[in-house]
């Protein structure tokens, strides 16, 4: 079994800065998060069929006034990138990604690697701040100023968790 | 059989109806008529993330469970979502409608059919999701009911509203922030209750 220990300080992260309100699409990665906001009784964790649904729902929940993080896996970004586009983006409704990084260093699922490259360039492309800490203390470094920067600035700002931070998946 | 109503007099017949909740319009004709029809700071009109219209009101009702919300999707774009109605179902907020103006016609692309012009039921879908207010209504006289009753009772509530094709009147103001922080400031400030 992989340490796990990272999870909770992504969750910790999260919930310092007053997000509460949750959607997910879980993996076997972000799952390990989802197990801290679950039992969680000031969280609330919305399980959605698909991301683009959370990036909807969750720019309702800053427009009534709160803050909210889609919790997914990088395959999920593919599946949400004209939402944030067209609806994040364009509006200037900020929304924090949590990310698991499939289809890099380590990966055995061939199908995962397309997406796993095209994580970074398609957040680079939309111009979303993203950090990829490779480390506890890195992701404890550089969390609560990323989240402030989504609100500073009023844009969507991603979390890319890599294998040597979470340990990936082994096949 | 009496005669299906336009979008515009289907949106005249909810505006009429309207107090202090919060709105939000699918991309394209039902912004527009709303825009057009009944303009206030409330409205959340949305412009772009075609089938999201039900997912951000859901978000609001679930941030603000004391304040109503009303959803006016489009047939085209509910069906780009229809897991958003699973959600809706297991979420189940009591202060939550979502209204379909359904035309059967992807209308602003050029009036290409969609599957509710076929076999498909917008409400039948939503029962089967889990919602059991889910209705079709298609006269003036079941739309108004239908509407006393979603501001009356308990949510959630669909409403698919069977309306005749046609473009809406007019021309959209797509200012895509100022209506989105017009929208949150006046919703902030209706008071908890």
């Amino acid at each position: 079994m992989a340490d796990t220990g990272w999870s909770k300080h992504v969750a910790d992260v999260l919930r310092r800065n007053d997000i509460r309100t949750y959607a997910t699409v879980p993996d076997y990665i972000v799952s390990h998060v989802l197990e801290h906001l679950w039992t969680d009784p000031a969280c609330r964790v919305v399980t959605v069929t698909r991301e683009e649904e959370g990036i909807g729902l969750l720019a309702g929940v800053w427009l009534a006034g709160q803050r909210g993080a889609l919790i997914m896996q990088n395959s999920g970004l593919g599946n949400c990138t004209n939402a944030l586009a067209s609806l994040c983006v364009a509006s200037q409704i900020p929304v924090v990604l949590v990310i698991s990084h499939r289809g890099d260093l380590g990966e055995f699922n061939p199908a995962q690697v397309p997406m796993g490259q095209a994580t970074g360039p398609i957040l680079d492309t939309l111009g979303i701040r993203y950090v990829k800490p490779s480390s506890v203390a890195e992701l404890e470094s550089q969390g609560d100023g990323l989240i402030k920067l989504a609100y500073t600035r009023s844009l969507p700002v991603a979390f890319v968790l890599p294998p040597e931070l979470t340990g990936g998946k082994q096949g | 059989m009496s005669a299906l109503l336009t979008r515009a007099d289907a949106t005249r017949l909810l505006a009429t109806r309207l107090t202090n909740e919060a709105v939000v319009s699918n991309l394209g004709q039902a912004s527009l008529d709303l825009q057009n029809i009944a303009d206030r700071p409330l409205n959340c009109y949305t412009f772009g993330a075609m089938g999201q219209c039900s997912s951000i009101g859901l978000g609001i009702a679930l941030a603000r469970p004391d304040v109503r919300v009303i959803c006016l999707d489009g047939d085209g774009s509910l069906l780009m979502n229809l897991g958003s109605l699973c959600t809706i179902a297991a979420q189940a907020p009591r202060n939550y409608a979502l209204v379909i103006w359904d035309n059967e016609v992807h209308q602003t692309t050029g009036g290409q059919p969609t599957a509710t012009a076929g076999r498909s039921s917008l409400a039948a879908i939503a029962r089967g999701a889990g919602i059991d207010k889910a209705l079709e209504v298609r006269t003036a006289d079941e739309l108004e009911r239908a509407f006393d009753r979603m501001l009356a009772e308990e949510g959630p509530f669909v409403i698919a509203v069977k309306v005749v094709k046609g473009r809406a009147e007019g021309r959209l103001d797509r200012d895509v922030i100022g209506y989105a922080r017009r929208f949150a400031t006046a919703l902030a400030e209706v008071p908890a209750g």
